[in-house]
């Protein structure tokens, strides 16, 4: 799955960092190195995600931000900030931003947010289904049932939210801060294993004893529930 | 309050404003009295000498027959009580008034004297003095002092009273006084109070009596701004300096990545890998240094909102329960509802700190609860680890401190005194304490903040 983005970031080297990373996972990308440049790209062209830092010289990326889905864009956009706390992030959301993502930040971390925005900015997110299905694994929403073949899994409420998560991006790299954000509302990293533990108890009740592993870990960038 | 008001200083006060006055109306009185006397002295004088006049006057019209008639049938000026007339010569002495004539009298001016009276009351004082008339007869014209020691009498009642009063009045102005010093002086003592604790912004009210409380009141503020100043400046250099360094070093991690991407030997790999956790830890820091800067500066917006914070306790212990029981130590958790203002991500990361130290430098038990102590949500989290010294545990809240303790190491020092400042973001505090030994004797961190 490819797709075109638009980096607008004034640190030559960390674009660079991020342009290289896109363009070796077949990313075409286009960089603006100020707000301006930014807005014109952005109102160019078509683009499947936009990558917008907040501190640009001269102007606050959240203008540009405001400035595109008032131009009637609606590209999704990750918001990049050093800002990283939680006003900045909420300041992000409401301005219109799709995700956020605090300076530093793995490339992994990046890309994963890319892939999943990038597929929700293509309609190809998952509807909200009554049930969720990978390989032989099933989740039914309304039931709040798991079951893997014939075999029925208890989960804890905590664990169905994890699995169904899961389910909803199956075949992409899901991060832990995906995870941490998305199932637990939570938005600072925990540090440590936190969400690895979580992981592994869910994926004991998922997979031990299964000839064919479903949940897989990604080193270095997160999890990705997928039947190869 | 009531017993602060009793304390020495304010019963010295007191005691010194009652002597004080005791003495100096004591003065008056003692002074009055003696003017009083010294008129009634005079009187008397005054009066002796009319009756001696009036006295001869009858003698010089119609001589000693006329005077012996007028004494004993005690007229005009001698039917004073107080006035008692002897009369010797010619037969028996005359006596008016009096039972025993004294002896040795003055006949210059009235002077003293102790008489009996003949009304058989006990011998008083009197002014009495002695003429000799031309026939040889000895005049004696006295008037008795007695009513006098009605005076004393009147005097010793006004210096009752005035003890009393003077006792009163300087229970009132002790406590008035005391009250209004303590009321000043506590306003000062309160801002100081509030500095010693880390609120820099505090400030004595302004005040415009223009006294030595004023004096000091401006003092302390000067004081206070200055320390306010220092302390921002020290947290805006540390702030600063977390900032810059935060692109050079996501650069280099960058840089890390892009090498380690590159098809390098194993060796070199092993060294990048290194390279990048120890990138990765500088960066962790970083920004909680940024973070706590931001949170201490108070540049952050209240993002408060009424909630449970049973819940969000029980939320958080449920997240780390399966790492903690990996790391073979057992989480549990106790939570009542409790509402209480709250900013759930912050709580929820100061929360996360204390249990990420206590799985990191406890025991092998972790006990997590939020409970109600009258109108204060306490969140604690409990360990049977080795605990902080009690004389360590205020400065390792410190942001600056470090203790030679692992659990005060970069990282987890910045943690608690990020707990401490998310702490005060809700108008509470962090307190560090020992368990008790039968709970294992590790520690306990518990965030207490109001209720509502």
């Amino acid at each position: 799955m490819v797709g075109r983005i638009l980096v607008v970031e004034d640190d030559d080297r960390l674009a660079e960092y991020i342009v290289n990373g896109l363009a070796e996972h077949g990313f075409t990308t286009d960089r603006a190195s100020d707000g301006r440049d930014g807005l014109f790209h952005a109102t160019d062209a078509d683009y499947d995600v936009v990558i917008l830092d907040r501190l640009l010289p001269g102007m606050d990326g959240l203008a540009i931000l405001k400035a595109m889905r008032a131009a009637g864009i609606a590209t999704p956009v990750i918001v990049l900030s050093a800002l990283g706390a939680t006003d900045d992030r909420v300041d992000g959301l409401t301005a219109g931003a799709d995700d956020y993502l605090g300076k530093p930040f793995s490339f992994a971390e990046l890309l994963a947010r890319v892939h999943a925005l990038q597929r929700r900015g293509k309609g190809m997110s998952v509807p909200q289904q009554s049930s969720l299905r990978c390989a032989d694994l099933e989740l039914d929403r309304l039931s709040r049932q798991v079951k893997r073949g014939a075999r029925r899994i208890a989960l804890q409420a905590r664990e169905f939210r994890l699995l169904e998560y899961l389910m909803m991006h199956s075949g992409e790299v899901v991060t832990r801060t995906m995870l941490l954000e998305a199932v637990w509302d939570y938005h600072f990293d925990p540090g440590t294993n936190v969400i690895d533990v979580h992981i592994s108890r869910l994926r004991k009740k998922l997979d031990e004893g299964e000839a064919m592993p479903l949940l897989h870990t990604v080193r270095g960038a997160g999890y990705r529930l997928s039947a190869d | 309050m009531l017993r602060a008001l009793f304390s020495s200083t304010i019963a010295r006060l007191g005691a010194a404003i009652f002597l004080f006055q005791l003495v100096s109306s004591g003065a008056a009185i003692y002074l009055l009295r003696a003017q009083v006397q010294d008129l009634v002295h005079e009187d008397r004088t005054r009066q002796v000498l009319d009756v001696r006049d009036d006295l001869l006057a009858t003698y010089y019209e119609g001589g000693a027959d006329a005077l012996r008639n007028f004494v004993s049938r005690r007229e005009g000026s001698v039917a004073d009580p107080l006035i008692f007339v002897a009369l010797s010569g010619k037969g028996a002495p005359l006596l008016s008034n009096v039972e025993v004539l004294p002896r040795s009298i003055s006949a210059k001016r009235p002077e003293p004297v102790t008489v009996t009276s003949a009304t058989g009351l006990p011998a008083s004082e009197a002014l009495a003095m002695r003429t000799t008339l031309p026939d040889g007869s000895t005049l004696v014209v006295g008037a008795s002092t007695a009513t006098e020691r009605g005076l004393d009498l009147a005097f010793a009642e006004a210096i009752g009273l005035t003890i009393a009063l003077t006792i009163g009045l300087a229970l009132v102005s002790a406590i008035l006084l005391g009250t209004l010093i303590s009321r000043r002086t506590h306003a000062i003592a309160t801002t100081a109070e509030a500095l010693a604790s880390g609120n820099f912004a505090a400030r004595v009210a302004d005040g415009h009596a223009g006294d030595g409380f004023d004096h000091l009141r401006r003092q302390m503020n000067l004081m206070a701004e200055r320390i306010d100043e220092l302390v921002r400046q020290m947290q805006s250099v540390a702030g600063t300096l977390a900032h810059d360094l935060q692109s050079p070093v996501a650069r280099l991690r960058a840089s890390i990545e892009t090498a380690m991407a590159a098809d390098i030997g194993s060796e070199a790999e092993i060294a990048l890998s290194m390279a990048r956790t120890d990138a990765e830890a500088l960066q962790d820091m970083l920004s909680a240094a940024l973070e706590l800067s931001r949170l201490e500066s108070g540049a952050i917006i209240d993002r408060r909102q009424p909630m449970d914070l049973g819940e969000v306790t029980a939320d958080l212990a449920e997240l780390y329960e399966p790492l903690a029981e990996q790391s073979g130590i057992a989480l549990t958790w106790d939570v009542v509802p409790l509402r209480a203002q709250i900013d759930r991500e912050l709580m929820s990361r100061a929360l996360a700190n204390l249990i990420d130290n206590a799985i990191k430098y406890g025991g092998d038990k972790i006990h997590v609860s939020c409970r109600g102590e009258g109108d204060i949500a306490v969140v604690s989290v409990a360990d049977n680890g080795p605990g902080i010294a009690e004389s360590d545990r205020d400065r390792a809240i410190d942001r600056f401190t470090r203790l030679d303790n692992a659990r005060t190491r970069p990282g987890a020092g910045l943690g608690l005194a990020m707990v401490a400042a998310v702490a005060r973001i809700h108008d509470g505090r962090l307190e560090l304490s020992g368990a008790a030994a039968e709970h294992g004797g590790g520690l306990v961190s518990s965030i207490r903040i109001p209720l509502g």
